[in-house]
C-alpha cells in the first residue's frame, strides 16, 4: 500500500479499531502521514512531500550545538 | 465566592444544567463528525459543549467546544452565562492580581487521574477515541493539552515548571510529535536537555478542569507557575495537582481525565503537520519533536477533550482571547496606568486594541511600543490600535470610529520593519519575521498641535429616559 502523501511504500498498519474490527489507522513511515481506513485522503499538491523535500523541511526548534 | 470546578466533569455538569451542554447519543464517524460538529458550534451564537457518547470502533467519549462560547468562558469562571464581554474582562483583572496561590498536593491515592495504571502495550488508541480535526492535518491531534515540564537546570523550581499547550501529533500508538516553537516556554527547557543530549521528561494533560487549560494557553512569564494562576482565577482556591509518575519534579492536575507521561527524544526531529492553525490557515510540514510514551495514567471511562480550530472564529479563540488580553493589560498597565484596557482576542494577539487616556504627546505610539515589547506582544502582536479612553476596545464600532476620524495616516500610522513575528502567521516573510504597525486613533494632547480640535457630541438631555420610553413601547407592540 502506498503512502497517500508521499507514495512511499514503506506503510504499515498502526493500530486497529479498538471496538470490533471496524476500521484500521494506517502510518508511512516515510512522512509519518497517517489514516483512517474509512476516510479516503485527497492531499493538495501543495502538502505533497518527496524524500527530497523533507530532507529540506525546516528544522522546529533548531537542534542546538552539545555542550 | 465564585463557583469552582474540581475537574472537567463538574463543569460539564454544570453547562448542561445551563443548557450549554448537547450530547450526541448516536453513532458517529470519528471523521468527519467531530471536526465538523467542533466547527459547527463555535460558529452558533451560545454555542454549546458537544459531548459524543458512541464513536464508531471506539471505547470512550470526545467532548468539543468546552471553552467554545462567551457564555461557557462565563460560566468558568462562575459568573452568569450572559455576563458581557468586557465584564468578564474585568473580573478576571480582579482575581489576576490574587497570584500566587499555591496550589494543594494531594497524594497519589486522592488523585483521580491515577485511577488506571498502563505500563506496557501502550496504545494511545484504547484510551482516546483519536480522530482527524481537518481535512489536511497529516494525522491525529491532541490540540487541547496541558504540557507539563520543568526546567533541566533548576529541576526543582516550581516556579519554572511550565504548563503550556502545543499542538500534539499522533505518530504511532505510543509515541507523539510535539511543536516547540523558539518563543515558548518549552523551548527553553528543551535547549538545556538537548544541549546535554538528555531527555525531556514532560507529562501531557488532557481534560482537565477549564481554568488549568486557560492557564495553560496564557502567555505568562518564565518564572510564573501556571498552578498558582489557576488559584488566583478561582478567586483564591487552590487547584489540586499530584506528583507524576515518572518524574519526580513534575505535577499533574490532579483531576485530569488522561495524564500520558514520558520524554522528549533529544536532538531529534521527524516530519510534523500540516496543521489547520489558528491563524485560519494550515501550517505546513515541518521536522519536529517528537516524545515517547512511557505511562499513561487516567480516569475510568476517560472523556477525551479535543478542540476544533479552524477559520476564526473558533472555541480556540475563545479560550486565547481573555486570556491574552488579560497579562498584556497588566504588563502594559503596570508601566502606564493610564491604560483603561486592553483588547487582543484576535488571533491571539496579533491584532491588539489598547485604549488610553495621553498624557502627553506621542504618549499613544509609546504605549504601543511598550505592548509590543511584552514577552508575548514582541513575538506575536503585529497591528496595534491605540484608542481614547472614552472609547471601549472591546466594541468594535467605536473603533472604527476612532479609526475613521482621528487617524492623519501619513503621521498616526507607523511601520517597524524587520521585526518578530509569529511563524503561523502566513504574512511573516519569512516566517517569523514581520512589519509591525501602530496607529494612533487617540485624539492629539500637547506638545502635539490638535490643529483642528473639535468638539465632540453629546447624548441629548433626555435620551436614557426616551430608550427606557421606546423600550417598553416595543415590548408592548410584542406582548400585543
Amino acid at each position: 500500500m502506498k503512502c497517500p502523501r508521499c507514495d512511499s511504500e514503506k506503510t504499515r498498519t498502526m493500530v486497529k479499531s479498538p471496538v470490533g474490527d471496524i476500521w484500521e489507522v494506517f502510518v508511512c513511515e516515510s512522512c509519518w502521514y497517517s489514516w483512517r481506513s474509512t476516510e479516503t485522503p485527497v492531499i493538495l499538491p501543495k502538502f505533497k512531500l518527496t524524500d527530497e523535500l523533507i530532507a529540506n523541511l525546516g528544522v522546529i526548534p533548531p537542534v542546538p550545538p552539545l555542550d | 465566592m465564585a463557583k469552582v470546578y474540581k475537574d472537567l466533569r463538574e463543569f460539564l455538569k454544570t453547562l448542561e444544567e445551563e443548557g450549554q451542554l448537547v450530547r450526541v447519543t448516536h453513532e458517529v464517524m470519528p471523521e468527519p463528525d467531530i471536526g465538523a460538529a467542533g466547527r459547527a458550534a463555535s460558529r452558533l451564537p451560545s454555542g454549546p459543549a458537544v459531548l459524543f457518547e458512541n464513536i464508531k470502533g471506539y471505547k470512550g467519549s470526545v467532548v468539543t467546544n468546552v471553552h467554545g462560547s462567551w457564555q461557557n468562558h462565563a460560566l468558568m469562571m462562575g459568573m452568569p452565562k450572559d455576563t458581557p464581554t468586557k465584564a468578564q474582562f474585568e473580573e478576571l483583572n480582579r482575581r489576576w492580581d490574587k497570584f500566587p496561590v499555591p496550589p494543594n498536593v494531594v497524594s497519589r491515592e486522592e488523585a483521580p487521574c491515577k485511577e488506571n495504571t498502563i505500563t506496557e502495550n501502550i496504545n494511545l488508541f484504547d484510551v482516546l477515541p483519536l480522530y482527524r480535526i481537518n481535512e489536511q492535518d497529516g494525522g491525529f491531534f491532541l490540540s487541547k493539552a496541558s504540557v507539563v515540564s520543568g526546567d533541566p537546570e533548576f529541576p526543582d523550581d516550581f516556579n519554572k515548571q511550565n504548563v503550556g499547550t502545543y499542538r500534539i501529533q499522533v505518530k504511532d500508538k505510543d509515541r507523539v510529535g510535539i511543536q516547540a516553537l523558539a518563543m515558548h516556554d518549552i523551548a527553553v527547557q528543551l535547549e538545556k536537555a538537548e544541549r546535554k543530549n538528555e531527555p525531556l521528561p514532560i507529562a501531557i494533560a488532557l481534560g482537565n478542569t477549564p481554568l488549568v487549560t486557560f492557564m495553560a494557553s496564557t502567555p505568562i512569564g518564565y518564572s510564573q507557575n501556571e498552578y498558582e494562576f489557576v488559584g488566583a482565577l478561582q478567586d483564591g482556591v487552590p487547584t489540586d495537582i499530584v506528583k507524576a509518575d515518572t518524574a519526580e519534579h513534575l505535577f499533574v492536575p490532579a483531576g485530569a481525565e488522561v495524564v500520558l507521561e514520558g520524554y522528549i527524544i533529544p536532538r531529534v526531529r521527524v516530519v510534523e503537520g500540516p496543521f489547520g492553525e489558528f491563524p485560519g490557515s494550515y501550517s505546513g510540514s515541518r521536522l519536529q519533536c517528537e516524545v515517547q510514551i512511557t505511562r499513561i495514567t487516567h480516569r475510568t471511562d476517560p472523556i477525551f477533550e479535543n478542540l476544533y480550530l479552524g477559520m476564526p472564529w473558533t472555541e480556540i479563540d475563545y479560550l486565547m482571547a481573555l486570556n491574552t488580553s488579560v497579562p498584556l493589560y497588566k504588563q502594559v498597565k503596570d508601566s502606564f496606568p493610564e491604560v483603561v484596557a486592553v483588547n487582543a482576542m484576535y488571533s491571539h494577539g496579533i491584532g491588539v486594541i489598547i485604549s488610553t487616556k495621553c498624557r502627553y504627546g506621542g504618549y499613544a505610539k509609546g504605549v504601543a511600543m511598550r505592548l509590543l515589547s511584552t514577552p508575548h506582544g514582541m513575538p506575536y502582536s503585529k497591528i496595534v490600535i491605540v484608542v481614547d479612553e472614552f472609547v471601549d476596545p472591546f466594541n468594535l464600532e467605536q473603533v472604527m470610529w476612532a479609526l475613521t476620524t482621528r487617524v492623519l495616516p501619513h503621521k498616526d500610522v507607523s511601520l517597524i520593519e524587520n521585526a518578530a513575528g509569529m511563524p503561523l502567521d502566513p504574512s511573516s516573510n519569512r516566517p517569523g519575521m514581520t512589519t509591525k504597525m501602530i496607529i494612533d486613533a487617540t485624539t492629539p494632547v500637547p506638545p502635539e498641535p490638535n490643529p483642528r480640535a473639535v468638539e465632540l457630541l453629546t447624548d441629548p438631555v433626555g435620551t436614557e429616559k426616551y430608550m427606557t420610553i421606546i423600550r417598553d413601547l416595543q415590548k408592548a407592540m410584542e406582548e400585543k
